[in-house]
């Protein structure tokens, strides 16, 4: 079990936001975490990642208890965090966002982030061409390619993202999630966070659904596909507009994606 | 044209020290967003430091690396007793802490060295005349080791793991974060980078300049000037901000009025902050640091 959370409670200033929040991750899954507006994605994350502090509960990786620790420790333990809006260095090259993922592992050969890095490009091709430019210059998609790759340059245990298709044309949410989906294929864990619940629901191995700061349903994609309450509640706006009641798709084969339009 | 070589000169060398001191402001400000009122300070206190262990017999060189060992000391100690403990830090509340440590110093060295100003040796003493124009050999240091300084904190920023970093604080801190880079660490080692050039800033104008307890407020307030000038964040607008202030206050002093000098500094602030908030070589997608 690569991240094991149990009643983890978070929030802000007088503010609880996450009531307790259960949620298990094994080695080598996808697991999406999708959920309405303001029902406290972001802030689980957050709390994972050691950017807020954790209330309650407690959060294991790879078995080792890292509840209380700060980011740049859960860092270097192996939780990778892709924050919401990509939040990449502006000035800085794409090289160097890329050298400071692998801010923890700076000691460790560079031959060994060289190799890293190759593996990243290769995820991504269209940075390999932009090394040299200011992240702030970047689109938008690849603004978001960048903070996954960056990510992946901590060489992390976990790959946690926040909402990586928010504000992207169909077709980078594609490239991303195949990316996303090669990456798991590759044995990575990933906890992937989303608006876009079906295409998300696409390539998980299971899904959990959050409201108001719990989990209230978790399931494997056509349990989720299928559920009526789901449905109605979380997957009604991306519902083709003939209504597909029961379109419970089982996940395509080989991983790839299928976008919806519009 | 002899007066005017002469009083760019002059400007220049002025210039490098407040580029210095400037350099020191945006160190700090860049990643924290602190505005180090102490900065002056740091100049001051390596200046008598360095007089005082010249004094007690050190050559000039140790005595020059015990004042900026000294300061650089100061400089770190004061971020972890005054900035480092503060949970929620604004460019105000920065303000408050860091004149109180800004007055205590002053406190500090009029008790132990006493109120009257003294110059360092110079390093090479004297004066060369070219075309006319006397330079003190002491201002081609300053101009030599502002040069190297502010190309080699260029360098770092521009070049180093540790000054990539220091950029991603000032740049995106939660990012920075999540990278696994401290912020705490961050502002410790930005506070180091200013306090060793303010103190270099310090043991170099000495010699020209004097040294007293309250040599710091003057300096620091024109290091704050240049800085501004330059948007506060930029290492290169920090140099040139320091350059075009000194120039502009030799030319000041020479050809409208001695008295006006230090008025110029004030002037070009105001004028700077109404028309270009952002400096005035600054783009506001400008590099930080
Ligand atoms: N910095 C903050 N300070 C105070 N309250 C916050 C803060 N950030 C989020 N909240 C509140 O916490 C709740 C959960 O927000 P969160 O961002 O975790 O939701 P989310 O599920 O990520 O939503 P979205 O899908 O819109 O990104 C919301 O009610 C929000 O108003
Ligand atoms: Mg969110």
């Amino acid at each position: 079990m690569s991240l094991q959370v149990q009643g983890l409670h978070a929030g802000y200033g007088r503010l609880e936001v996450l009531h307790g929040v259960d949620l298990e991750v094994g080695t080598g899954e996808l697991v999406a975490v999708i959920g309405a507006n303001g029902a406290g994605k972001t802030t689980l994350l957050r709390a994972l990642s050691g950017l807020l502090k954790v209330r309650d509960g407690t959060v294991l990786v790879n078995g080792t208890d890292v509840t209380g620790k700060g980011p740049e420790k859960l860092a270097a333990s192996g939780l990778a965090h892709v924050p919401e809006n990509r939040l990449v260095f502006p000035t800085l090259t794409v090289a160097d966002n890329l050298l400071l993922g692998a801010y923890t592992r700076r000691r460790r050969p560079s031959a060994e982030r060289d190799a890293d890095r190759e593996r990243a490009l290769a995820l991504f091709p269209r940075l390999a061409d932009r090394l040299g430019q200011a992240a702030g210059t970047l689109s938008g998609g690849e603004q978001q390619m960048l903070a996954v790759a960056r990510g992946l340059m901590a060489r992390p245990t976990v790959l946690m993202l926040d909402e990586p298709s928010v504000g992207l044309a169909p077709r980078l949410v594609g490239e991303i999630f195949t990316a996303l989906g090669v990456l798991r294929d590759d044995g990575l864990t990933l906890v992937l966070i989303e608006q876009n619940a079906r295409a998300a629901l696409a390539i998980a191995d299971r899904g959990y659904v959050m409201d108001r700061g719990r989990v209230v349903f978790t399931g494997v994609p056509s349990e989720l596909l299928g559920d009526a309450r789901v449905q109605a509640t979380y997957l009604g706006g991306d519902f083709s507009p003939a209504g597909g009641a029961g379109d419970g798709e089982p996940r395509p084969a080989g991983g790839s994606v299928a976008m919806e339009g519009g | 044209m002899t007066d005017l070589l002469q009083l760019l000169f002059a400007g220049l060398s002025q210039g490098a020290i407040y580029a210095l001191i400037a350099i020191g402001f945006v160190a700090i400000f860049a990643v924290s967003g602190v505005i180090n009122l102490a900065q002056g300070e740091f100049a001051a206190l390596a200046g008598l430091v360095a007089i005082s262990a010249r004094a007690s017999g050190l050559p000039l060189p140790v005595a020059v690396v015990v004042a900026v060992a000294t300061v650089a000391v100061v400089a770190v100690v004061m971020e972890r007793l005054t900035i480092a403990p503060v949970k929620a830090m604004t460019t105000l509340v920065s303000l408050i802490l860091t004149l109180g440590v800004s007055t205590a110093l002053k406190a500090l060295m009029l008790l132990v060295y006493g109120p009257n100003a003294e110059g360092l040796e110079a390093i090479t003493p004297g004066i060369v005349t070219v075309a006319g124009v006397s330079i003190r050999y002491q201002d081609l240091w300053i101009l030599l080791v502002a040069a190297v300084v502010s190309a080699a904190v260029y360098w770092f920023y521009d070049r180093t793991v540790t000054g990539k970093a220091l950029r991603a604080c000032a740049e995106q801190p939660v990012a920075a974060r999540l990278v696994g880079i401290s912020l705490g660490r961050a502002s410790l080692i930005s506070f180091l980078i200013a306090g060793i050039v303010g103190a270099l800033a310090g043991v170099l104008s000495s010699p020209v300049y004097f040294t007293s307890w309250e040599s710091g407020l003057a300096l620091g307030l024109k290091g704050f000037v240049a800085a501004t000038l330059g948007g506060l964040v930029s290492i290169r607008g920090a140099v040139l901000g320091g350059f075009v202030l000194g120039v502009l206050e030799t030319l000041t002093a020479g050809y409208v009025s001695t008295g006006l000098r230090d008025a110029v500094a004030f002037l070009l602030l105001i004028v700077v902050l109404v028309v270009r908030p952002g400096g005035i070589f600054g783009r506001h997608a400008e590099a930080r640091v």
